[in-house]
């Protein structure tokens, strides 16, 4: 009897499996095939409507892609931490696209944006990763924003043809997975040496101490920002280092052993959600230490969570939304209108990410394939809010920064600050 | 349920409990499993599915404590975290083929197994849910300090797919897919066989009440101890194979989450089942995948469901029949049918 | 600079005496762990955030949010585990129904509030007094105070009161309590509802502490508070105390000495380490099995 009701059970399950495979595309061969074994099955699941229901299901995802649609993919994290950082790749995407849209679409075709949620964490990468490469459909993808889940998905992108393009990965490693990978933001070493550039020569600091959270990114950061400092000299020294967990709240215990170092200038290696705390932590125990971040800690939450603490924090940027470039004033009062804030420099440079595969998608013509728009991706010099973007043959782009620093609760110039 | 509903269900499970029925209903479970990867599912539906069935082996292991010797772990992503680690870094550092490491793997959870189970000695009930769960932690930060074996917080990144004789079991080949059904059907047959085994007895005494257990003259201890092993050992298999499906693994992997999404599999299922854990598996697995669009509500629906299934169906979706405390045989049954006027002499513990 | 950590760990150490507080109440009572008491932390910060940004000021907001999250207690257990208790369920139903618990309150905040770390204004001046190289925040010592004065507060209820007497009848003996005529279910919904405010009042201090409240804030210190309370000897107020203040200042002691990567399991490795040694914690009674 038991074992029948296992059996039962396992049936269920297989029942639920082809459920799940009528969600998926399918063609009208496949449906045919199964049909008379779930009809068995379902005999056998008497009073069980799970199947029905996910029959139900498959009808509703049947809706075919139009004729003259075109898909973009955003893969960030739009719920769970870094969050607002997906949330803003959303909608500078989604600009894009209702810019072209309103033009008359790529080769006559209206873009389509289908967002998925990767929570930044690698697993819910891959998974998404899949997904998307599975849908057969979409061979663009915007994202991933965490250097540790661009790296964890982008096999799967390669080995499926579809072009990743991240406006946020910085790991030295990423753009080397293949040919397919692209990233419209500099590689690390540059943006490390414009950090320690603002730490040297602009506050004219000596003894550098570095905090920087253990990820993927964090480390390889830290050892590249320690790599440079050596090369500096012999008077400018790093004094101390400290690794934290990213999210721990209490930075307490490594901001002591910092300060005991005698660091008087601080490189946060990590986001505004580090920057932030260990600004208002090491201001308690020593007002006058100055911090200096990355260009993805630039974002209003750090303002809003660091208060008068960051106060003085600075750092390098390739977009400045207050800068008085035209086509960035344009940008971000269309931005700060439809959403209600101002774009960080990573949604401008997912901004410009779209507006690439756009841009190489019309150059390629109607019909070309995946590999046709990567070669023109490959080969396009785009001018766009972040500067003029040319990647090199490996799909890293070089940018000019700008120094950056907060004053009276406001993003300024640094120059302007001092 | 109506009572002619009632009456179609029991004639219904009389002939469902008929031999022939048995072997057909299995032929077609079987051969739907082996059908699925020539349906041209996409890669999307395939991951889930091995997921689906790598929570069931979890589930397995699990219920092997829970279920059946009563002890309840809420740690076991500790355990699955182990399996993950010891063939990834064996793989990926050393070079080792995936199914050489597979034995260490065993003999590695083993020895965590037989780690777990000695506080099993001193603590009953909830204590000793909590020392799993402070196992699980501790395992977790052992992934992040031991960093020269495990990258730390870094995370192991291209988890190669397991290959035997040039042939590799990828996504794309099915070979995952088929790896994990074997998996989870061997592990299946192998509870199966255990609980009706004098071990199997052995456990649903201590479960029954340890005390009485103990006076019967069982070894609680090398009994319990035991149960933490094979549950160590199965999830440990599972959590290699999932290394190898998700190609990545960090700390975060194994959080307390995992934990409590495998001791929920075998709640919903229905705790001491073996089908149980199917039904669990797919319900829990699949669930967050479908509601993806209902983005941060679909974990409430997740608690909603635990709380409700508590409430209301405590003995898990298939628990109807879990309150026999012994497997019979069908033969057994039948003499017990003969006897049903005198209901009540067999069904209790 | 160690015993700076100390002092640092010993102020956090109190916040998790007061979280600890409420599973040690629960667990005295009906020997359940109440795994979806760190969501209602969470909930208390978060709420009490919630308040002060509609501007009625920050003490009102303060005393609604404590209120709101010691009624949010008393609903789970009326709405989760009250009706198991009357089914006369399993242990283990009620474990997962808090977990399923903890789960609705977690994400229903994230999805109303986003999951980002939110500023929390300061509830204590700036500065700080300084005892030769140590120095204390007016933060930490109103940390300190007030934990140590709510504990107290606790205790008295606990030992002096006649609510407190049920409580501890209900502990002792929960069936030949009710036969007594005490309202048992009251008793349990009063000890809910203590739960639920003194995690409000944990959560108010530790946002303010690290200036930051968030919705997942409840998951570690939920499992660091149930650590002591286990550490102390679950069902012991004292316990409690000492097991939060062990926690926090071994995990201090720990960021220092061995790198913050160790501070999130000392709490399970000294656990671990006592239970083994001593199976009911530092002050817990030994239950004594009636066959």
């Amino acid at each position: 009897m038991k074992k029948v009701l296992r059996v039962l059970s396992l049936l269920l399950v297989v029942s639920m499996v082809f459920g799940l495979a009528a969600c998926g595309p399918k063609d009208g061969g496949k449906e045919a095939d199964k049909k008379p074994a779930e009809e068995k099955v379902e005999k056998q699941e008497e009073g069980k409507e799970k199947a029905d229901d996910k029959k139900e299901d498959a009808a509703k995802s049947d809706d075919k892609v139009e004729a003259g649609e075109v898909k973009i993919a955003v893969a960030a994290p739009l719920t769970g931490d870094n969050s607002e950082y997906g949330i803003g790749f959303k909608n500078a995407v989604t600009m894009m696209a209702d810019t072209w849209n309103a033009k008359g679409g790529v080769n006559n075709s209206q873009i389509k944006v289908e967002l998925f949620d990767d929570k930044n964490s690698p697993e819910e990468g891959v998974s998404v990763a899949n997904k998307i490469a599975s849908s057969g459909d979409i061979h663009c993808v915007i994202g991933h924003f965490a250097s540790g889940v661009c790296m964890a998905a982008a096999p799967v992108y390669q080995e499926n043809n579809v072009i990743e393009i991240s406006p946020s990965s910085s790991h030295p490693d990423y753009s080397s997975i293949g040919d397919f990978i692209f990233r419209n933001n500099t590689v690390i070493v540059h943006e490390a040496k414009a950090s320690i550039d603002i730490a040297v020569n602009d506050l004219g600091k000596k003894n550098i101490g570095i905090i920087s959270i253990k990820t993927d990114w964090g480390v390889s950061t830290a050892g590249i920002v320690k790599d440079i400092i050596a090369d500096l000299g012999d008077d400018v020294s790093v004094v101390a280092h400290e690794e934290v967990i990213e999210g721990s709240d209490d930075y307490r215990p490594a901001i002591t052993k910092l300060d005991e170092a005698g660091a008087d200038v601080v490189i946060c290696v990590g986001m505004y959600n580090l920057v932030a705390p260990v600004a208002r932590q090491y201001k308690e125990i020593n007002p006058d230490i100055k911090l200096v971040g990355f260009s993805n800690s630039y974002s209003e939450e750090l303002i809003k969570l660091g208060g008068e603490a960051v106060e003085d924090v600075s750092f390098p940027v390739i977009f400045f939304s207050k800068s008085d470039d035209e086509k960035v004033k344009a940008f971000v009062s269309e931005y700060s209108e439809k959403f209600g804030s101002e774009p960080s420099a990573l949604t401008a440079q997912a901004y410009d990410s779209a507006g690439i595969y756009f841009t190489a998608l019309e150059k390629a013509g109607p019909g070309a394939d995946a590999k046709a728009v990567r070669d023109e991706i490959a080969k396009l010099s785009y001018d766009g809010v972040t500067g003029l973007t040319k990647f090199d043959d490996n799909g890293d782009v070089q940018k000019t920064f700008t120094k950056v620093t907060i004053k009276d609760g406001d993003f300024v110039l640094l120059k302007d600050a001092q | 349920m109506t009572a002619k509903n009632q009456n179609a269900l029991d004639s219904l499970k009389k002939y469902a409990a008929t031999p022939i029925f048995t072997y057909i209903a299995l032929a077609i479970a079987f051969a739907l499993l082996i059908a699925v990867p020539f349906m041209g599912l996409d890669s999307y539906v395939m991951n889930i599915l091995v997921k689906v069935s790598i929570y069931v082996t979890m589930a397995l292991g699990l219920n092997i404590l829970v279920g059946f010797t009563g002890l309840v772990s809420l740690g076991q992503a500790g355990f699955v975290a182990v399996g993950a680690y010891t063939t990834t870094i064996l793989t990926t550092m050393y070079g080792w083929n995936y199914f050489l490491a597979l034995p260490v793997c065993i003999l590695f959870s083993v020895l965590v197994g037989i780690l777990i189970g000695l506080p099993s000695l001193r603590l009953t009930g909830t204590y000793l849910s909590i020392i799993t769960l402070g196992f699980g932690e501790i395992v977790r930060t052992i992934i992040i300090v031991w960093e020269p074996m495990t990258r730390g917080p870094l995370g192991i990144r291209g988890i190669p797919k397991p290959s035997l004789f040039g042939v590799q079991f990828t996504m794309a080949n099915a070979g995952l897919y088929f790896l994990s059904i074997v998996l989870m059907l061997l592990v299946t047959l192998f509870t199966h066989l255990l609980i009706r085994s004098k071990t199997g007895r052995a456990f649903r005494a201590i479960k029954g009440d340890e005390m009485a257990a103990m006076m019967m003259g069982i070894n609680v201890t090398y009994y319990k101890v035991l149960a933490f092993v094979l549950a160590a050992v199965i999830s440990a298999l599972a959590g290699s194979l999932y290394s190898t499906q998700l190609g990545y693994i960090d700390q975060n992997t194994f959080t307390f989450d995992m934990s409590t999404m495998i001791l929920s599999i075998v709640i919903l299922g229905g705790m001491g089942t073996i089908r149980g854990m199917f039904i669990g598996s797919a319900i829990l697995v699949i669930l967050p995948e479908v509601s993806r669009s209902l983005m941060d509500y679909r974990f409430v629906i997740y608690g909603l469901i635990l709380i409700l299934m508590m409430r209301f169906r405590p003995q898990g979706l298939l628990g109807w029949k879990s309150r026999r405390p012994y497997p019979i045989s069908p033969k057994a049954l039948a003499l017990k049918e003969e006897a049903a006027s005198k209901e009540g002499w067999s069904t209790h513990a | 600079m160690l015993f700076q950590q100390i002092i640092n760990g010993l102020t956090l150490g109190m916040t998790y005496a007061l979280i600890a507080v409420g599973y040690s109440l629960v667990f005295g009572i009906l020997r359940l762990v109440n795994f979806s008491h760190g969501s209602v932390y969470a909930f208390g910060a978060n709420s009490i955030l919630f308040l002060i940004s509609m501007n009625i000021g920050i003490m009102p907001a303060l005393i609604l949010g404590i209120f709101l999250t010691g009624a949010l207690g008393v609903i789970v257990d009326k709405t989760a585990l009250e009706p198991l208790r009357k089914q006369h369920a399993e242990s283990i139903t009620s474990l997962i129904t808090t977990i399923g618990v903890s789960s609705v309150i977690t994400n229903l905040l994230t999805a109303q509030l986003g999951s980002q770390k939110r500023s929390f204004p300061s509830l204590f001046p700036a500065g700080s007094l300084n005892i030769g190289s140590i120095s204390l925040t007016y933060t930490q010592l109103g940390m300190l105070f007030i934990s140590l004065a709510l504990l107290l507060g606790l205790l008295a209820i606990v030992n002096r009161t006649k609510i407190g007497l049920a409580m501890r009848a209900s502990e002792q003996n929960i069936r030949a309590a009710q036969i007594m005529g005490i309202n048992v279910n009251g008793v349990i919904s009063f000890t809910f509802f203590l739960g639920g405010m003194s995690a409000a009042i944990a959560g108010a201090l530790v946002s303010s502490y690290y200036s930051m409240a968030y919705p997942n804030m409840g998951y570690t210190a939920g499992l660091k508070a149930f650590a002591a309370a286990v550490l102390g000897g679950i069902g012991s107020l004292p316990g409690s105390l000492v097991g939060g203040l062990l926690v926090g200042s071994v995990e201090s002691m720990a960021a220092t000495l061995l790198g913050s990567e160790f501070r999130d399991s000392m709490a399970f490795i000294i656990l671990i380490i006592v239970l083994v040694i001593r199976p009911h914690g530092l002050f817990g009674k030994k239950e004594i099995k009636k066959v």
